[in-house]
């Protein structure tokens, strides 16, 4: 069983492909089914964002990857070849590794972004509710939201606004705290302000005011932003009710002057007022910044901020990957130890029998035997073969080593016979796992017969 | 015997040092625990020494002090258990071990003289260090405001950017704090005047020097007015956000000066 993690992103195709590879247009869920219904293996996951989509699935043959890549190209009715060559295959713990690299924003086009990780862990909820996930899709996943966090809360990857609408808004919360209920007041109606505007709709202000020199394309801009539109002629009043004010005129001259600003500062008393000067040339006096309780910001503070943040950013990437790598470890010698498992399982089921079949071979010799006698020899022979199999099964599996499991699994088949069947072995593993009794060391029968 | 509580107090603040640096949340954590444990050994302390004297230790500036630094250390940490915000920690902890070290110099619990057994005057120093301590809050809530004010006027956004709360917060928070001791200075100082006309007849030079003429009772009465400002300010006004965190932090620094140099040099009348 072998995991493997096929995909495209940014990184490896053209937008023009991304548009067309999109598993999340028509549902995860279907997507998951189709997949399914290839019978390609037992676990699979199903990532789409805009920006990647990619399968992790959990499968017997090396040729899966192929299955897999096949299966990009037909549920998407497209050819092959224009997929295939953008597709990146990983397998085993390097599938793991580019998991862990995403979910923790690593891969992304912002490096850091945070939504990442709700859509892998969308992407997870849902194919676990399809039953599409399994031992090793579980833990998978579950590391990969370890890592998303760890590297949140141990690194400052995803610290900083990286865009100037978000520097903007992150500036305005760290000096009115909560958004809601502040007054806006966006002069001009061009795209910036749209944006800025937009943003700021979605921290729930209270109320956005645009003014223009033109009325209409000011009502256009409110009606798009569920504000209220004001002649120009009543910026002054505007200018009393705002706590954030966005310019993004055309204008030549500046509109907001020291003294107009002045003007509308006074009877606001210490109500601060947030000007975001987004406009080229400049729509407010660089004066205006020296009175007190006015923050000016302009684009070009605005962009160093952004620029500020993105050089952190990579400052912290170092960081984050060593956060990725130990997790890698981690689950690899965790899956590593899976692989041991059906030996191991097949080894103690050996023992087993051989103690079973000794036992029959004596039944009739120790039929005069009292029950307590016979309940007690049934115990101490197990007990004999669980001391003997301890160190052995603890050691086995403490191999991480691919090569030494492979060495291990061999000389152990030729020295018992195995002749490990993987599937029973494993069906065999999983119903005892369940009572634990692999790890404790204690079979699930126990009592006497 | 000060040393556990000094040696925790320290701790902590080393630790909100590196909590303020590092942002570990961790050490955040551990920050808290430290202080927790300072005060609770802090608490321990100050009830030997009640049982030891049969009186709380309230006698005298040293006890006062050690006495505001619990209230202080207890007070802050309301203020974080319940706003959930550790920025501050690390200036009220520095504090805390700067004025820990006077206790800690001189451990000797003063007598109580008849004088002062009245339950007015426990009432008095009570409500006093209190409002201290919550002058204090406000001082450190003023000068973290400054410092944020300035780095985001200044368009430079650094340390404190990255750190502290918002300046709206920090500036609602002064407001409460303030006038949280601003009752209780009030309180206090009404509860002292009370007192100070009722042992009037005493012959005790002390109790006759309780008068304006006194450098302690002075100055405190110009805290107050200060702080009676502030509020005023604040409501009628709206002097509040960088004039409101400015007059916390410098009307705290009147009450510091009132509280160690006045109180161990030049007061006439509380040098018990």
């Amino acid at each position: 069983m072998r995991l493997f993690a096929v995909g495209l992103s940014h990184r490896s195709a053209p937008v023009e492909l991304r548009e067309v590879v999109d598993f999340a247009r028509g549902g995860l869920e279907s997507a998951l089914t189709a997949l399914a219904a290839r019978g390609i293996g037992p676990e699979s996951v199903v990532l789409s964002t805009c920006n990647r989509a990619e399968v992790y699935a959990l499968a017997e043959s090396d040729a899966a990857s192929e299955h897999i890549a096949r299966f990009f190209a037909d549920y998407h009715e497209i050819d092959h070849g224009r997929v295939v060559e953008h597709l990146y295959v990983h397998r085993g713990p390097e599938a793991a590794r580019h998991l862990f690299r995403v979910a923790a924003g690593l891969d992304s086009l912002v490096v850091g972004e945070p939504q990442i990780l709700g859509q892998v862990k969308t992407a997870f909820t849902t194919a676990q509710s399809l039953n599409a996930t399994g031992a090793v899709t579980n833990r998978l996943f579950q590391s990969a939201f370890t890592v998303g966090k760890r590297v949140r809360n141990e690194t400052g990857l995803g610290e900083g606004a990286v865009s100037v609408s978000f520097a903007a808004i992150a500036l305005a919360k760290k000096i009115f705290g909560d958004l809601t209920g502040l007054g806006v007041l966006i002069l001009g109606a061009g795209e910036m302000a749209k944006l800025t505007g937009v943003h700021l709709r979605a921290q729930q202000v209270r109320q956005i005011t645009i003014a223009s020199r033109t009325l209409a394309t000011a009502d256009g801009l409110a009606r798009q932003l569920h504000g209220r539109a004001v002649p120009w002629a009543q910026l002054d009043v505007a200018l009393g009710a705002a706590d954030i004010v966005i310019t993004a005129t055309g204008a030549t001259e500046p509109v907001l002057t020291r003294s107009r600003i002045e003007e509308a500062m006074r009877p606001r008393r210490s109500r601060p007022l947030f000007v975001i000067d987004i406009a080229l040339p400049r729509d407010v006096e660089a004066a205006v910044g020296d009175l007190d309780q006015v923050f000016l910001y302009n684009i070009d503070d605005l962009q160093g901020i952004v620029q500020e943040n993105l050089n952190r950013r990579s400052g912290e990437l170092a960081r984050a990957g060593a956060i990725v790598d130990e997790e890698v470890g981690r689950f690899a010698a965790w899956l590593q130890s899976r692989e041991i498992i059906p030996t191991v399982v097949a080894l103690r089921q050996r023992f087993e029998a051989i103690r079973l079949a000794e036992l029959d071979r004596l039944g009739p010799k120790m039929s005069s035997l009292p029950p307590e006698a016979r309940a007690r020899l049934d115990e101490i022979t197990h007990l004999i073969v669980e001391k003997l199999l301890l160190t052995p099964t603890e050691q086995l599996k403490a191999v991480t080593d691919d090569a030494m499991v492979v060495a291990y699994s061999d000389a152990l088949n030729r020295l018992f016979s195995l002749a490990v069947d993987e599937r029973r072995a494993r069906s065999v593993e999983e119903s005892s796992e369940s009572d634990g009794a692999p790890r404790s060391g204690r079979p699930p029968k126990v009592q006497a017969r | 015997m000060h040393l556990v509580p000094l040696i925790l107090y320290a701790a902590a603040a080393a630790a909100y040092m590196a909590h303020f640096s590092w942002r570990d949340p961790r050490t955040g954590r551990l920050a808290t625990a430290l202080l927790a444990g300072a005060v609770l050994a802090h608490t321990f302390l100050i009830g030997m020494q009640t049982v030891q004297a049969g009186h709380a230790p309230l006698v005298g500036t040293t006890a006062a002090i050690s006495a505001f630094i619990w209230l202080l250390g207890l007070s802050y940490l309301y203020v974080e258990l319940t706003t959930d915000e550790r920025a501050m920690g690390v200036f009220v902890a520095v504090l805390l071990v700067v004025l820990y070290v006077i206790p800690a110099l001189d451990p000797t619990v003063s007598p109580r003289p008849p004088l002062l057994q009245h339950p007015l005057f426990t009432v008095h120093i009570v409500s006093v260090l209190f409002a201290y301590a919550s002058f204090a809050l406000a001082f450190v809530l003023g000068v973290t405001y400054v410092l944020l004010f300035k780095e985001i006027k200044a368009k430079h956004l650094g340390f404190f950017y990255a750190r502290l709360p918002s300046l709206q917060v920090l500036d609602v928070m002064n407001g409460r704090v303030i006038t949280i001791g601003w009752t209780f200075l009030t309180i206090g100082l009404t509860a002292g005047v009370i007192w100070a006309t009722q042992i009037q007849a005493s012959p005790d030079p002390r109790a006759q020097a309780m008068g304006m003429g006194d450098p302690k009772i002075l100055v405190a009465l110009l805290s107050w007015g200060v702080y009676s400002f502030a509020l005023f300010a604040r409501r009628a006004i709206g002097w509040s956000g960088r004039r409101a965190a400015w007059l916390s932090a410098i009307a705290f620094v009147i009450v510091l000066l009132n509280f160690v140099p006045v109180g161990y040099f030049l007061t006439t009348s509380h040098n018990f």
